[in-house]
């Protein structure tokens, strides 16, 4: 399942991008965002920068400091792949 | 003889012997009189007008500057080595010791922390962000290599920039000065982060930055480029705003194309609020109240802080100021304090009305 990874927000508003491949199924996909979704009552940081995780047909604002031990790895990697959608 | 004058007249005097004196044939003791009146009047009034004052009014006339020497500024400078976990960050620098530090973003948050501490201490008085001698904490090299600064309403924190298209976030005073700016915001007018409050929101962060960084350089309006960022933003045509033309901090850049901002209220940009549309574009559409200051700054002349300046401090600080306040309620609070500061007709007046002419709102 291809999984894509957007991050948005910030100083400047600049939109940032990074997907990839994995073996993650529906139903760990499902539990994964359970725990990793982004209260939307959080107040909101000035000049934060906001991710959202999409996969299929889902998506969903999420707080990447939830991420659970065995996706670390995945997700610095998608960190790290984030490119900036140029703006026209 | 009263000690402290070297005439009578100028001491405290009933005011029927005031009055006597006023007639006296002698022209100086006359004039003496006639000048002493004049005064007692107006300390008279003063003092029942400062009597009545609130406290907003008394903070904007300057009336709360004198605080005990115990208000001095009080710091620290955290390091969080590249990882993103605040708490466990390794304090590197702070006030009461003074260390020596050798990282780089170290030292510019003590920069700018003491300059934007200094900025709102030594002009209006603030001790701090709340005003009550907040510690101000600043966390530095937090993440790998993240391109952005923020305030997470409790702190400031600085990513290392990716080095390729953003270097240190630390690199600017007016950065700094604009991240400690949303704290005060909060304190203060704490305006929403959406739509026209969130724009108003990061536009006095701007302002405030930029202002910091005039006065940390001696700049006056004509001489500064009132660009925010640019050493940030890598290559020399490059900022991240522009307060003077907003929408021309970076044009054609490779990566991230051209400057989105407005400058006037007519090019306003109806963006979703959400988090992809920037909670209703509040970094795009703060370049019109941004342009709006500049233009307002521009046409007071010298320095931007002492007219300028003195009349947004009043507008963040006025608590009848909305929280969900838009252009429009701060172009009239705006105009209100320029009046309450400068009196009605004055230059000031007419410079922050043409501000907001010229931007449109």
């Amino acid at each position: 399942m291809k999984i894509i990874l957007i991050r948005t927000g910030g100083f400047i508003p600049v939109k940032k991008v990074a997907e990839t491949e994995t073996n993650i199924t529906d139903q760990e996909l499902g539990n994964l965002l359970e725990i990793i979704r982004r209260d939307p009552a959080t107040p909101r940081i000035r000049d934060g920068h906001y991710y959202t995780l999409t996969a299929g047909n889902s998506s969903s604002g999420v707080d990447l400091e939830k991420v659970p031990t065995e996706y670390k790895d995945l997700f610095s990697k998608l960190k790290n792949n984030l490119k900036i959608v140029k703006e026209t | 003889m009263c000690k402290n004058h070297v005439t009578p007249v100028h001491c405290i005097i009933p005011p029927y012997m005031l009055n006597k004196l006023m007639e006296s044939d002698n022209k100086k003791i006359a004039d003496l009189a006639i000048n002493t009146n004049f005064r007692s009047y107006r300390f008279r009034s003063d003092r029942l007008f400062f009597h009545s004052a609130s406290l907003y009014e008394k903070t904007i006339l300057g009336m709360l500057s004198k605080k005990s020497a115990k208000e001095v500024l009080q710091m620290e400078v955290y390091d969080c080595y590249q990882k993103t976990d605040l708490a466990s960050a390794t304090l590197i620098w702070d006030s009461k010791n003074n260390q020596k530090i050798t990282s780089l973003a170290g030292k510019n948050v003590i920069k700018g922390g003491v300059a934007s501490w200094d900025f709102y201490w030594q002009l209006f008085g603030r001790n701090s962000i709340d005003n009550k001698g907040l510690l101000i904490r600043q966390y530095v090299h937090y993440d790998k290599g993240m391109d952005n600064a923020y305030w997470d309403g409790r702190r400031m924190v600085y990513g290392d920039g990716d080095g390729t298209v953003f270097t240190s976030f630390t690199s600017d005073i007016d950065i700094i000065g604009h991240e400690l700016t949303h704290g005060v915001m909060e304190n203060e007018a704490n305006l929403d982060y959406e739509n026209q409050a969130g724009a108003l929101n990061e536009s006095f962060s701007d302002i405030f930055g930029i202002m910091i960084k005039q006065r940390f350089n001696n700049q006056d309006v004509k001489k500064s480029n009132w660009l925010i960022g640019e050493k940030v933003l890598i290559g020399p045509k490059y900022a991240l705003r522009s307060l003077k033309a907003p929408g021309t901090a970076y044009v054609n850049h490779p990566e991230l194309g051209t400057d989105p901002q407005p400058a006037t209220m007519d090019k306003y940009q109806n963006l979703p609020d959400n988090d992809a549309g920037d909670w209703g574009g509040v970094h795009i559409n703060s370049g019109i109240p941004n342009f709006a200051f500049y233009v307002a700054a521009f046409n007071m002349g010298g320095y931007s802080w002492e007219k300028a300046g003195r009349i947004w401090y009043a507008v963040l600080t006025d608590k009848k100021l909305a929280q969900n306040a838009n252009f429009a309620d701060v172009k009239n609070n705006s105009i209100v304090n320029a009046e309450k500061l400068f009196g009605l007709n004055s230059q000031e007046v007419k410079a922050v009305k043409q501000g907001w002419n010229e931007a449109k709102v």
